[in-house]
């Protein structure tokens, strides 16, 4: 919504036609003797050999998921094998572009794209720097087995040992595996070498490769982004978003609009191994509609995103595409495009009885053996001679073997031990660490010195407190509130972080819906700082492919409801990833969402029991100016993914119980400590969010009316969470209320009530009493104190389940039956 | 080795006491003697002197505490010595003042707890918390009023008890299973209620909330020991006072040679109560129902022994000491006795056995210038006797005018087990026996 274009309406209803140019399908053409002059014999036998790698790589897994034996060799893996035999020349062409500054991301069928990439990159390395690669990693831990167990010729020799090795312990769930045996088969990488995270979510990794290209985008870092999926995942919204998104106009015309930073279009290849099938369903004929997946570019950007359909089965073919496309990206015209035909003879996965599909096909489809076919080839073309293959595959097969054992030896490559070390696991799910500036190297690119960015100005004009000297209220325009909160701590870190970056939908010149950005427009470039499309799981899922590769970013999704619109992004990815790594990535991700009010059902649900409830997922909800300044510095300064929940309803409040008002300067909340609100001794109520201010002017009326004096705990974390400050709270009190927002039945108030039940039972009065909002959808405005939690829905909780008020008259049904009845219904 | 210091028993009805007051706290150096806490039973209080000097290593006990009577208190010792096996056994309610640094290793943790929990057969629900706090306090669960929901009892119903002074002393816990009226302490059910007949609680009804000029003092526990047994016995019994006088011409002069010759004899100063006392001792002995107590509708139960209980004012309130034995005491000796037990109940140190266990009790009010009064019987006993004040009367002698030392005797029986007449009879024997002190002395 940038005023310096202009939404013309006369050019709006202009008629006209959309042209399209041809989109090449498999033109490739070369002979072999063109090739000649760009390949040496080594280039090609290199090629043929990293094929053959593949090809007996997921052969042994094959055999071991089949027959429970490779060469002699017998082992048992129960984990899963998605094997891409037949793919081998669509993975090598690709990774035979790429180097070390390349990114490629790819799906639960990786094993190939893994290999192909580590060998290529082998290639491409020196000596010394592949052993240091090797060395520093993981301490040395993968190095250490194959240095001593195996017989290496030299150290490229020991590279690919290292990388078969590390790839298979990793997939058979060894301590000595890429991520400790973690990650698994589907998500098996190494960074060192370029080779990012896989994913077993069929097309996540799109929206997280487009974040990576994002990273080297905002961050001028050289190199390309490859996000692999199969054509199935191209029917998935994140695919599609991701797509949209990394075309989107702005890159190119909005970006650098000042000459500083523009570096031109995203450098991302979104290639799609296009091997028929989405599992079983049939991609061309019977699940999508392009016929060629190639088609899909044309819907994204004039110029169709380059896109082009070439021959997987040949890699010369793949090498000639990627190459190109390469080039086009480092000029700054990216994103591609490219539909590599290729097909899965094996299975989809070994369970796989091949119902979709004939015999003839699949007979076919061997006959046309893309390693045979290459092999052929070069030696019809007197490169080669077939004894020359026959030794490599025996070298081959004796390597595989070797490595097989390596990886199956308890002794060697042992399990992680739970028994020895039972917080080994634990003590990955965040990485808890306090980091300032993801890359201190550099400075922060900023349009204006922090003191002219006009926010900074007019927060500077306000009062920190809800009253003033006087004790009378502070006027709104003057005051300092939640927004402004929030904001400090941001623009303080975009100053101090070069690599922070913030977008969502209506970021930049609106300030975020709720104003929490206004006027940062002005100080903040637009590479660091822009209006996302409406595509919340390509919003999320780039910021985890951001934080990946060594950025931080604050994303936001508007409402709290849209957190469903993302849900793989924010429960697979984001909350995952650090483990899955074995710790090796950091997510240092904020997510801001915002819980409404007054717009009804979807846009007035406080999900934090959804974001609470995944493991990895730490959680915040302040409720007041001072905490959420505190709490979003703490978040800002570490290093783990943080869902950062935002009320509507208190956006505007000032800060009415730090004495001195909302501090200057730089200070954290810590995550995970809560806070006394206001002080009592006979009744404990412990809120989540915005729902604060009703449980204060409930105590009011408990005081005022009853005698009755109300502690009041204000969560403001949810994920961790010390519960020890509450424990002696309920130990002096008795009685504990829970209160939030969110719809009673499984909230955190729930989770909360029971652990407090199991930690203080001798010490309660009563049960600890959960007051939540029905369990219903959110009605209009006007009859929103029916659904969400009053204080007098408190006082009648606590007259009804915990403490009878004398002379109180509830007004609200508490009882026991009233609970049965509405859960009969599933009220 | 470290010396352990256990909550004495005073007496053998003495169940538990409370501590009242530590005057050393953890860390403290003491030498021997050196007070270490005070305590009281329900009708005295004592100081604990420390056996001998050191350091006080672990005090596990709390002011207020009720402690059963040889459950260790704290421990005296050498900086750095063990106390860990001196620790109550699983004494979860009542936390040490300050935890050993050194604690036991876990496999000697103490397998058995120590204290029957408070026994909740026969009430209904309750609160973890009001569960908690009743064992902690010994509340007698059995008298909440429950508030909370559902009739469940909630913290504020035991704090209620506790304000009533409604508790179950430890040894009484195991076997209560129906509410008693408690007769320890602040209405304390012990061990000696629960044979009891059973008596239904009835919990006095919420009082409205007043706002008042005046101050609200808790009633010491000597007061409302008082209290209730003056209400008991005025509630329970039939009780009828029969006044009279007698010459105390003889006992007059026989006080006035005594005071004289005492100190020369070595005799005991001896008192006109000491004689009342010994004439009484004397006397009662004709009425066998006088020396008695009434148990209840179906029992008496007669005493052979004359025990006299004694009411004497001490600064916390009456205490009523006990002579046993005192048919067969010479004058003397039951002056001395009367004298020593007297001085013990003033001081406080009064052993609490001596504070039960009376068959007839004598009050004298007489130094206080009062001439006649109804004394209150202590139950179960059957009458009191209560003395007045020496006046002067005159009496005709040979048609004349005389002027004599005339002293009151008013006798307050149970006329549920005594007739007017009986009374009376007794009163004129010991009004012919105190203007006949001599003879009585010879007898």
């Amino acid at each position: 919504m940038p005023k310096c274009q202009y939404v013309d309406p006369g050019k709006a209803f202009e008629a006209g036609y959309i042209h399209f140019e041809d989109i090449p399908v498999c033109q490739y053409n070369k002979t072999l003797a063109e090739e000649k002059k760009i390949y040496t014999k080594d280039d090609f036998m290199r090629i043929y050999r990293d094929m053959a790698i593949i090809r007996e790589f997921e052969t042994m897994l094959n055999e071991v998921k089949v027959k429970s034996e490779y060469n002699g060799v017998k082992y048992n893996n129960p984990g899963p094998a998605h094997l891409s035999i037949g793919q081998e020349a669509s993975a090598v062409g690709e990774a035979y572009c790429l180097d070390i500054n390349d990114f490629s991301f790819g799906s639960h069928r990786s094993h190939g794209e893994i290999l192909a990439k580590g060998l290529s990159s082998i290639y491409k390395l020196t000596d010394e720097e592949v052993y240091d690669i090797m060395k520093e990693f993981l301490g040395g831990a993968v190095l250490a087995v194959v240095e001593k167990q195996m017989k290496s010729e030299n150290i490229k020799d020991l590279a690919i040992n290292f990388l078969l090795y590390g790839a298979l312990a990793e997939i058979f769930a060894r301590q000595t595996g890429f991520n400790r045996g973690l990650g698994g088969s589907m998500h098996a990488f190494f960074i060192p070498f370029g080779l990012m995270p896989n994913n077993a979510i069929v097309g996540a990794s799109a929206p997280i490769a487009l974040g990576a290209a994002l990273y080297k985008r905002s961050n001028h870092k050289p190199g390309i982004v490859i996000s692999n999926c199969g054509d199935g995942a191209t029917g998935r919204g994140p695919v599609l978003e991701a797509l949209n998104f990394a075309s989107m106009d702005q890159i190119t015309k909005l970006w650098g609009m000042d000459g500083k930073f523009s570096d031109g279009g995203m450098p991302i290849l979104f290639n799609v191994f296009n091997n028929h099938y989405g599992m079983g369903g049939q991609t061309r004929g019977e699940t999508m509609g392009f016929d060629m997946a190639a088609r899909l570019g044309a819907g994204f950007n004039p110029s169709q995103m380059h896109a082009e359909r070439v021959n997987g089965y040949d890699p010369l073919a793949v090498i000639d595409a990627v190459t190109r496309k390469k080039a086009l990206l480092l000029e700054g015209k990216g994103p591609a495009l490219l539909d590599v035909v290729t097909y899965r003879v094996s299975g989809h996965s070994p369970s796989d009885s091949s119902t979709y599909r004939t015999q003839e096909e699949i007979d076919a489809w061997k006959n046309a053996d893309p390693i045979v076919a290459f092999r052929k080839k070069l030696v019809k073309g007197k490169i080669a001679t077939e004894e020359e293959f026959a030794v490599m595959h025996e070298q081959i097969t004796a390597r595989m073997t070797e490595i097989m054992k390596l990886a199956i030896n308890d002794e060697i490559s042992p399990r992680m031990d739970l028994y020895k070390d039972p917080d080994a696991i634990s003590s990955i799910m965040f990485s808890n660490q306090k980091v300032v500036s993801m890359d201190p190297s550099r400075e922060a690119e900023m349009l204006m010195p922090k003191e002219e960015c006009p926010r900074v100005k007019e927060i500077k004009g306000k009062t920190r407190t809800a009253k003033d000297a006087s004790g009378k209220p502070v006027s709104k325009m003057k005051m300092y509130n939640i927004c402004d909160g929030l904001f400090e701590p941001i623009i303080d870190k975009f100053y101090d972080d070069p690599t922070l970056i913030a977008y969502g939908e209506d970021n930049r010149d609106w300030g975020g819906a709720f104003g929490v950005y206004k006027k940062m427009t002005e100080a903040v470039p637009y590479h660091r700082f822009f209006n996302s499309p409406i595509s919340e799981s390509a919003i999320v899922g780039s910021a985890v492919g951001y934080a990946m590769c060594g950025g931080r970013a604050i994303v936001e999704l508007m409402y709290a409801d849209f957190i469903g619109c993302a849900g793989d992004e924010i429960f697979n990815q984001m909350a995952k990833w650090q483990a899955m790594s074995a710790g090796i990535l950091k997510m240092p991700i904020t997510l801001r969402v915002s819980v409404g009010s007054k717009y009804g059902a979807q846009h007035s649900q406080d999900w934090t029991a959804l974001c609470a409830h995944i493991p990895g997922l730490k959680v915040v909800f302040p409720a007041t100016p001072a905490d959420a300044k505190g709490l979003m510095t703490s978040t800002l300064d570490g290093t783990d993914p943080v869902i950062f929940f935002e009320s509507q309803r208190i956006y505007g409040i000032g800060e009415e119980f730090m004495p001195g008002g909302v501090p200057e300067g730089h200070y954290e909340v810590p995550l995970g400590e809560p806070d006394i609100k206001r002080e009592g001794k006979d009744v404990t109520i412990l809120t989540i969010g915005a729902v604060l201010y009703r449980a204060l002017e409930a105590a009011k009326i408990l005081e005022e009316k009853y005698g009755v004096s109300a502690e009041i705990i204000d969560a403001r974390t949810i994920v961790p969470f010390n519960y020890e400050k509450v424990i002696e709270s309920v130990k002096k009190t008795g009685k504990i209320l829970l209160v939030g927002d969110a719809c009673e039945r499984n909230s955190v108030m729930r989770d909360m009530a029971s652990n407090i039940t199991e930690m203080c039972f001798d010490y309660l009065d009563g049960p600890a009493v959960v007051v939540g909002s029905r369990n219903w959808i959110t009605p209009a405005f006007e009859l929103e104190a029916h659904f969400f939690p009053q204080a007098s829905w408190i006082i009648d909780a606590l007259h009804e389940k915990i403490m009878p008020l004398p002379g109180h008259v509830p007004s609200n049904n508490f009882t026991d039956i009233e609970k049965v009845e509405r859960a009969k219904k599933g009220l | 080795m470290a010396t352990v210091v256990i909550m004495p028993r005073q007496g053998q009805s003495v169940e538990s006491c409370i501590i009242t007051a530590f005057n050393k706290k953890v860390g403290d150096t003491v030498e021997k003697g050196d007070v270490l806490f005070s305590y009281e039973t329900d009708k005295s209080s004592f100081d604990e002197p420390a056996p001998e000097a050191g350091k006080i290593l672990a005090i596990f006990r709390e002011e207020g505490d009720d402690v059963p009577c040889l459950e260790n208190v704290l421990v005296i010792g050498q900086e750095g010595e063990d106390i860990s096996a001196f620790q109550p056994a699983a004494d979860a309610a009542a936390p040490a003042a300050e935890a050993p640094a050194e604690a036991a290793p876990a496999a000697e943790a103490p397998a058995v707890a120590a204290e029957a929990p408070a026994t909740t057969e026969g009430i209904g629900s309750i609160s973890p918390r009001a569960r908690l706090l009743a064992e902690k306090t010994h509340a007698d669960l059995l008298k909440a009023v429950p508030t909370g929901p559902n009739g469940r009892i909630i913290e504020r119903d035991v704090q209620k008890l506790l304000d009533q002074g409604l508790t179950v002393s430890p040894a009484a816990r195991a076997g209560y299973t129906a509410a008693v009226e408690g007769t320890g302490m602040n209405g304390k059910v012990v061990l000696g209620d629960l044979n009891a007949p059973a008596a239904p609680a009835a919990p006095a009804a919420e009082a409205p909330v007043v706002e008042a000029a005046y101050e609200d003092v808790k009633i010491p526990n000597i007061r409302k020991i008082i209290a209730k047994q003056m209400c008991a016995s005025l509630t329970t019994m039939a009780q009828l006072t029969l006044n009279t006088s007698f010459d105390a011409s003889k006992i007059i002069a026989l006080r006035g040679s005594l005071k004289a010759g005492a100190e020369k004899m070595g005799l005991a100063n001896i008192t006109y109560n000491d004689m009342i006392l010994f004439a009484v001792s004397r006397v009662v002995t004709n009425y066998k129902v006088l020396n008695a107590h009434y148990l209840n509708d179906d029992t008496m139960r007669y005493f052979k022994n004359v025990n006299l209980g004694i009411a004497v004012d001490t600064e916390r309130g009456l205490m009523v000491p006990t002579v046993f034995g005192a048919e067969k005491m010479s004058l003397n000796d039951l002056a001395k006795s009367a004298k020593s037990v007297i001085g013990d109940a003033q001081s406080g140190k009064i052993n609490p056995d001596l504070l039960k266990g009376a068959t007839f009790t004598v009050s004298n009010l007489g130094a206080m210038g009062i001439e006649s009064f109804t004394p209150i019987i202590n139950p179960p006993q059957t009458a009191i006797l209560g003395v007045g004040g020496i006046t002067k009367r005159i009496k005709e002698v040979g048609g004349e005018d005389v002027t004599y030392s005339a002293m009151s005797l008013s006798l307050t029986i149970d006329h549920r087990a005594i007739d007017g007449a009986d009374g009376a009879r007794f009163l004129k024997e010991l009004g012919f026996a105190l203007e006949h002190f001599d003879l009585l002395l010879t007898k």
